[in-house]
């Protein structure tokens, strides 16, 4: 059982404020991904939540009982640390049972867990080993186990995956995808890696410099960004941003022409459209109800391609195309006629979504 | 090496040119004879030299005949020389566990204090290590003022708050002259210690202290259990140091009490003995190379046993952070 909630959460650095009010509850066995660009917050809000550091100002409530002046080890929360922070001295075995004997269990329960953690995350070989005899990925994997040998009702994980080659990660990333699952702790994982958000999180948190921009399941995410920055950050390759002036139904961009999309919402003058590659197709350059477009390079993947072209004013927008797109010559003109549909809409002065205001 | 007919040639071959020397070969002889030619004159020479002079009998500073391990036998067992050997070799002892306690503990707990940044720690980092750089000499002669019974600072202090019970002659007494010599020694490098452990401290990511706060908030257990192993390195440093320079200990005493390690030879130490007795002093009157070389004998091979086997039992203990 474990229930956060996070109220007005502020965190200073000196003069530097780090957060800015943060709101936030994550309900029991949930997996939260709090994601972000680099400096946004997520580690201090991280450190926090496990009572490293001092709040300067807020409140976090667990499971009803208020945080302040909780001593970490006394909040049943364990946290994996993105350098590991194993214990160099003490072999795997002892590294896993530090925390579980200070909780004053008996010997056969410590041994007990840590057997199952070992099973968990087929560690038995490497009990008697010291940490500088792991590799990265037997090291992760040993950060993981000295967290689950303490059955903590809430895990915090920073960035575990960061330090491991690709093909480790998304193996890694699949085991605490079925860890999860199965122990049903409620865990808070941070990344800014959005494939990891995306394929891990129940909701994922978006912060941006010290704010939480939107809450919400991938799928909430992907498909109603509330803002731009939510539009671009999820999703890969990136959302186009296409900054236009409405007049009526008409759209239009500078030295792009304009297009009329008849089912928009109400909006003011400065519409920025936001489209994601696949939102878009390349018409002929008579197509109808397209923008001009400078073809730039195509990208050839086999079985799709990702075009790139420049606008009118100079905005460059990539999106999907058949591969017989790549004919295109660098300079040619084309037409990008986007797909109703699948369009987002985003005051241009701040980046609010039109569609969730 | 699988098939030695072919290969024996070229292995031949290719070895030719390492004997000739390469221009880096070159600097790094050039660079290191000197200072071999130096140590050896100047460091590896005397030793083997007093060694030699051990098991000779001497008529002041002309050399007698081959006495074989006369010199160390009288040192060791024969009187009056062995009860001096003894009460200064206890006295050593005595001199290395108070400083390891005092010393190095006090070192250990400043630099924790230090390391978290408790107030005013960047004064305090100059302040500790300030004596380490002041010579023995200044030291000695300032604090043997302090000590003075009637204008020394120390007891005019004590006057001055109502303590006169305890105000004393400290160097003169029997019973308090030792312990304020370890005092001065302890006061002058307290630096050093809290230095080696500092850095040691810094040393630690902050990554495995947070790990470890998230499985404990008692800070002895985390001090006994993850700290103190992770700075093993600085403690060798310590400890190590400390045992040498205590079996060493000779400018402090010397400068403080004098050759005789008075009063009674409650202060004497090996250093000072073998100094008397191969150079001798007007009080003692005799002097004698060979006795003189076999404590310095004695005093090498002890002090290079011990802190060799210490060292490795430390060495083993410690582990790449
Ligand atoms: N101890 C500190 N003192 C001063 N500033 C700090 C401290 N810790 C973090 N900051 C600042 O707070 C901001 C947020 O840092 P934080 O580590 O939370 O970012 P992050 O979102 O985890 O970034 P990353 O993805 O790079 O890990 C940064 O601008 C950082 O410079
Ligand atoms: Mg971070």
């Amino acid at each position: 059982m474990a229930q956060l909630s996070l109220r007005g959460v502020r965190k200073n650095f000196k003069n530097v404020e780090v957060l800015q009010g943060i709101d936030l509850d994550i309900r029991d066995r949930e997996l939260i991904v709090f994601v972000g660009p680099s400096g946004c917050g997520k580690s201090t809000l991280l450190r926090l939540i496990a009572g490293l550091d001092p709040m300067t100002a807020g409140e976090f409530v667990l499971n009803g009982k208020s945080m302040q002046g909780v001593a970490p080890s006394k909040r049943d929360i364990a946290m994996v640390f993105q350098s590991y922070a194993l214990y160099p001295h003490m072999n795997v075995y002892d590294n896993m049972a530090f925390g579980a004997r200070l909780m004053g269990l008996s010997k056969a329960e410590v041994q007990a867990r840590i057997d199952e953690a070992a099973g968990m995350l087929q560690l038995e070989p490497l009990l008697d080993r010291k940490p500088r005899e792991l590799s990265g990925g037997q090291r992760q994997r040993v950060a993981i186990g000295r967290a689950l040998a303490r059955k903590p009702s809430v895990f915090l994980l920073d960035e575990p995956l960061s330090n491991l080659d690709a093909a480790l990660r998304s193996d890694v990333r699949l085991e605490i995808a079925k860890l999860h699952r199965k122990i049903g702790a409620t865990m808070i994982y941070v990344t800014h890696d959005q494939v990891e958000a995306m394929t891990l999180a129940d909701r994922i948190v978006v912060m941006r410099g010290g704010l939480i921009e939107q809450v919400g399941t991938p799928r909430e995410l992907y498909e109603t960004p509330a803002n731009a920055f939510v539009g671009t950050f999820i999703g890969s390759p990136r959302m186009s941003l296409l900054e236009t002036t409405r007049d009526g139904p008409h759209f239009g961009i500078e030295g792009s022409g304009s297009i009329a999309l008849p089912g928009a919402p109400e909006t003011g003058q400065k519409v920025t459209l936001g489209l994601r590659p696949d939102a878009m197709h390349l018409g002929l350059a008579d197509a109808p109800d397209g923008f001009d477009a400078e073809f730039e390079y195509a990208e050839y993947l086999g079985n799709e391609a990702y075009l790139y072209a420049r606008l009118g004013d100079g905005t460059r927008v990539s999106l999907k195309g058949d591969t017989a797109s790549c004919a295109h010559q660098p300079g040619d003109t084309v037409r990008i006629c986007p797909d109703p549909a699948q369009l987002h809409y985003f005051d241009t002065e701040t980046g609010r979504s039109f569609r969730s205001a | 090496m699988d098939a030695p007919d072919t290969t024996e040639a070229p292995t031949q071959k290719s070895r030719l040119p390492r004997l000739r020397m390469s221009g880096r070969g070159m600097w790094i002889t050039f660079l290191l004879v000197p200072p071999l030619a130096v140590m050896a004159l100047f460091v590896i020479y005397p030793i083997v030299s007093a060694l030699a002079y051990a098991f000779y009998d001497w008529q002041g500073l002309r050399r007698g005949e081959f006495v074989g391990f006369a010199n160390f036998s009288k040192v060791l067992f024969d009187e009056p020389f062995a009860t001096t050997t003894w009460n200064a070799f206890k006295n050593n002892v005595f001199v290395f566990f108070a400083l390891m306690i005092i010393q190095n503990g006090l070192g250990f707990i400043l630099a924790y204090a230090l390391w978290r940044d408790l107030p005013g720690a960047r004064f305090h980092r100059i302040a500790v290590f300030l004596p380490v750089v002041l010579s023995t000499v200044i030291i000695g002669y300032v604090w043997k003022l302090f000590f003075h019974p009637i204008f020394g600072a120390v007891n005019q202090l004590l006057r001055s708050v109502g303590l006169d019970v305890f105000a004393g002659p400290w160097l003169g007494d029997p019973d308090t002259a030792l312990n304020a010599l370890i005092f001065v020694n302890a006061w002058a490098w307290v630096g050093f210690p809290t230095l080696v452990f500092l850095a040691g401290l810094q040393r630690i990511p902050s990554e495995i202290l947070d790990a470890a706060r998230m499985e404990t908030d008692s800070e002895l257990l985390l001090i006994r259990k993850i700290i103190w192993p992770l700075i093993a390195p600085s403690a060798t440093v310590c400890f190590i140091l400390l045992f040498i320079g205590s079996f060493n200990w000779f400018e402090l005493p010397y400068i403080m009490v004098g050759l005789d390690g008075s009063p009674f030879g409650t202060t004497d130490v090996l250093g000072l003995y073998f100094y008397r007795t191969a150079f001798g002093n007007q009080s003692a009157g005799i002097q004698d190379f060979g006795m003189g070389s076999a404590l310095a004998v004695l005093m090498f091979l002890f002090i290079a046993v011990v802190a060799t086997v210490w060292t490795i039992y430390l060495r083993r203990r410690e582990i790449e952070v």
